[in-house]
């Protein structure tokens, strides 16, 4: 395939924003507040099968199925969070893990509910291709169907119609998120991360903050569960490992934790580099047959987990200053 | 229904087993780094394929194919100390981790794509049974009680007997006065590594041979299992995770007893254990055996 | 007895792994006082201000502020209501700068509310500019307006006590519990420090409780002393009366070594 080829681009840039959304709600909790969550994916597996069973099982509409899944994950974060937020980070770094892993295991074995191993199209049995989709995709086409007539169905398709939603959607909430960050609210959470016992001395409710910050995380990953869903139309278990909590700390690293606008830089550099290898077409990597991509993917990925936060964790557009000062 | 019980206490003996001799090393390695080493799971794969190897490439017997992985997987972990974790321990425990996690995703993606995504077995028969009374065993099976029966002695006897492994005990429980008593510690942190690294080895290998089949995945769902073995034994405490990972393996097989009010449904196992780790870390951090530590 | 106590210890103990770190200790604390608490290294003195501002909760008795029970709340609704503590190892917050270490603590911030920013950003904004002329009037009190912009890990050990001092002081206290303010200190700004409690004293009234270690500045700022010695207190007088007081002596000098053995006591470090 060629390099310069716009459809192939346009899904990468969708999946970009979308981890964008995704790493957002780890930003909040861990960059922000100092509380690392390495559950994450929880929220976005729990939003999506929380959606999915709705419509598929239940038919229910999508606007409140969609509702359902994000309160599905909110209440999965409160169930866990609650007792675990007076937790050191490093135990609450394995009890998040640990959570997010029951949920997929779950998932996988609890199969009348949720299709088993089979994922979103197994919902119904297995004799049953199960769809949640439809709707959205009959909210997406009139659009996509007009988008064609201004700019021609060389630059629109559905994953451009995709695009501009979830960037539109994404520049929204950074600047919402960025007002917050920058006000007092945000002073707070920062002064959480360096030193709870002193933000508890001045009189703030630390743990009444830090529910706030689980439950605005759980929002978060949980939107950006709900339109990867939507996007690829199906999911299983598979698509909720601990790998992709780690694909959010990624982005974090790449980008930078000190500044919430290096958030969308490093869900781009991702984006494109977990799709970039692809690309590597040359020798000795051409070696590799492209079944095998899937594990140059992950490699890469592990790679640059370990490099980056040896030696530069604060990310390509980070502040070294502030990290300096441990 | 007794002799249901039988056949799981057993089967419950060798996976616990596994978690004990594996979680012995981990909880050392844990307690005294400070770590929660996410490619744990991965150097059991590492030891699983080194033995393979030799097992089938070379047509060795599973003693020397066991102990070559685990010499394998001691000397990658010492390589991992002095390159990743040694290095880099200022980072703090978060950092840490997330290194831990990307080397966990970089070796078990080498094994796969090196190693081939082809499922592996050791040369021992899979479709022979052993039958003892009431217990039905696979010769893989047979063979990984033979290791335990053998090896967690010894390890025990290592660890209360011998000069080091008192010496990792005691750093692993307090590593402050451990030093104040004269103990360098960097020697031990190394020592622990080369004993963690090659239980994991072992345990890799115990573990392919109780499944009888294994792929690169093979450390996946064994690292949060062990991760629970050690955090129920007690960060840090060698004989608590010896006890934490036979109960645990026990609890896990005999859960399914039918007696039971008809018995956990066996592909429920593993939660069981998720449940033990996430209730343990919310009331009792510190393990079955584990100091309370002040903050 | 007619004296207006802020403060009121009710035989409280506390214990950590069956070691009684505060042992059935009582005192008070009279309202615009300066009161000093005192006692050799492993006495419960920090345990005591972590049960009084609410980081710890006691075993048994009653802690009263303002009359009002205050043992086993939260420690943010204690220092809400008024009662503020420093800690004996300064806690900045390391990548705040010292200006925005200031602003946390000013109170009745309501940009502190999620969403607040967003909903009421006049208001926010307007209370934002009070809390920093608050904040740098502070910081000109005790000496830091140059380092305003610098991020708090870079202070020096005693910037950091200043900065802590600085901090509890925009909260707009009424009692004030310091934790060796001025260990660390030099001189010329201990001597700064204690002119800053005097005077907090007589125009606002603030009543301070302080554990300190420098005998002399102690006996000479305060009104009143309370002595600690292995978790209760052991007297309570003038100054004059405590370093007469043999019972006081004898805590400090009757074993051989002052320290306690590591373990035979629990000190937690706030």
């Amino acid at each position: 395939m060629a390099i310069f080829n716009l459809p192939f681009w346009t899904y990468v840039g969708v999946i970009a924003g979308i981890y964008t959304i995704f790493a957002l709600g780890l930003y909040v909790q861990d960059a922000l507040t100092g509380l690392p969550n390495f559950g994450h994916v929880a929220f976005m597996a729990l939003a999506a099968y929380g959606m999915a069973i709705l419509i598929i099982r239940l038919n229910v509409p999508l606007p409140i199925a969609a509702t359902g899944g994000v309160l599905a994950a909110v209440g999965f974060g409160l169930l866990l969070g609650i007792p675990s937020l007076r937790l050191r980070a490093d135990y609450l770094a394995i009890v998040t893990v640990a959570g997010s892993e029951m949920v997929r295991y779950l998932a996988l074995n609890l199969q009348d509910l949720t299709g088993g191993a089979l994922g979103s199209i197994g919902m119904l049995g297995p004799s049953n291709l199960a769809q949640y989709n439809t709707d959205w995709d009959n909210f997406l086409s009139p659009i996509t169907a007009t988008l064609t007539r201004l700019l021609g169905s060389g630059i629109a398709n559905r994953d451009f119609t995709m695009l501009l939603i979830v960037w539109l959607l994404t520049l929204v909430l950074m600047l919402l998120l960025w007002v917050m960050v920058r006000s007092p609210w945000g002073r707070v959470l920062r002064s959480i991360r360096e030193n709870e016992a002193a933000a508890e001395a001045v009189g703030k409710n630390v743990f009444g903050y830090k529910l706030q910050v689980l439950v605005l995380g759980a929002i978060l990953g949980a939107i950006a569960g709900l339109l990867l869903a939507w996007e690829i139309g199906v999911f299983s278990p598979d698509d909720y490992q601990p790998t992709v909590t780690f694909y959010a700390y990624l982005i974090l690293i790449l980008g930078g934790t000190t500044r919430l606008w290096a958030v969308p830089v490093g869900a781009v550099l991702f984006g494109i580099l977990y799709s970039g290898t692809r690309f590597l077409n040359f020798f000795p990597l051409s070696l590799i047959d492209s079944g095998d991509r899937a594990y140059l993917r992950l490699l890469i990925v592990g790679f640059l987990l370990i490099v980056l936060m040896a030696v530069r964790p604060q990310g390509l557009l980070g502040n070294r200053k502030e990290l300096l000062i441990q | 229904m007794f002799d249901q019980f039988v056949q799981l206490l057993v089967n419950g003996l060798i996976t616990g087993s596994i978690l004990a001799l594996t979680g012995v090393g981990a909880t050392l390695v844990f307690g005294i780094q400070r770590i929660a080493n996410f490619a744990h799971g991965d150097y059991m794969t590492v030891g699983a394929y080194v033995a393979f190897v030799v097992n089938v490439a070379f047509h060795q017997n599973l003693i020397v194919a066991a102990f070559c992985g685990m010499v394998a997987v001691a000397v990658f972990a010492v390589i991992a100390h002095y390159s990743l974790f040694r290095p880099l321990r200022g980072r703090g425990f978060v950092a840490i981790s997330i290194i831990s996690f990307g080397l966990s995703l970089l070796i078990r993606n080498l094994i796969f794509l090196f190693g081939g995504s082809a499922v592996r077995q050791y040369a021992v028969s899979q479709s022979a049974v052993y039958v003892i009374g009431f217990v039905r065993l696979s010769p893989g099976q047979a063979v990984a009680i033979a290791v335990a029966l053998v090896v967690a002695p010894l390890t025990a006897w290592f660890l209360a007997r011998t000069r080091v492994g008192k010496r990792m005990r005691a750093v692993a429980d307090n590593r402050d006065l451990a030093a104040v008593a004269g103990i360098d510690i960097e020697r031990i942190a190394v020592y622990v590594w080369i004993f963690a690294g090659a239980l994991a080895g072992l345990g890799g290998v115990m573990l392919g041979l109780e499944q009888g089949t294994f792929d690169p995945n093979l450390g996946v769902d064994p690292l949060f299992l062990i991760f629970t073995t050690v955090v129920l034994g007690g960060i840090g405490s060698a004989y608590g995770a010896l006890f934490a990972g036979f109960a645990l393996g026990l609890a896990m097989e005999l859960s399914t007893w039918q007696a039971l009010a008809g018995g956990l449904g066996s592909q429920y196992k593993p939660v069981l254990a998720f449940v033990v780790l996430i209730v343990i870390l919310l009331y009792r951090p510190q393990g079955l055996f584990g100091r309370a530590r002040v903050l | 007895m007619t004296t207006d106590h802020i403060l009121q210890v009710r035989g409280v103990s506390k214990s950590f792994d069956g070691i009684r770190a505060v042992n059935e200790a009582s005192f008070e604390v009279e309202r615009g006082s300066i009161t000093g608490l005192i006692g050799p290294n492993g006495a419960g003195k920090t345990t005591m201000f972590n049960l009084v501002s609410g980081f710890l909760r006691p075993n048994r008795g009653t802690i009263l502020f303002d009359g009002q029970r205050i043992d086993g709340r939260a420690g943010h609704v204690i220092a809400r209501a008024g009662l503020v503590r420093t800690f004996q190892i300064p806690r900045v917050l390391t990548r705040l700068t010292v200006l925005e270490n200031m602003m946390l603590a000013a109170k009745h911030q309501p940009g502190e509310t999620f969403g607040a920013a967003l909903l009421m950003p006049g208001r926010v904004a307007k209370r934002e500019r009070q809390v920093r002329e608050q904040a740098i009037r502070l910081l000109e009190l005790i000496r830091l307006t140059r380092l305003a912009n610098d991020y708090a890990g870079t202070l020096s050990g005693g910037q950091r006590k200043l900065l802590e001092f600085g901090r509890a002081l925009m909260t707009e206290p009424r009692m004030v519990l310091l934790d060796e303010p001025m260990a660390g200190v030099n001189p010329a700004l201990a001597l700064q420090l204690l002119e800053h409690i005097l005077e907090l004293r007589a125009s606002e009234g603030t009543t301070f409780c302080v554990i300190e270690h420098d005998m002399e500045a102690v006996m000479a700022i305060s009104d009143r002393i309370v002595v600690m010695d292995e978790g209760t207190v052991i007297a309570v007088g003038l100054p004059e009366e405590i370093q007469k007081n043999e019972r006081v002596i004898d805590a400090y000098l009757g074993r051989s070594g002052e320290e306690p053995e590591p373990g035979s006591r629990l000190q937690v470090e706030s």
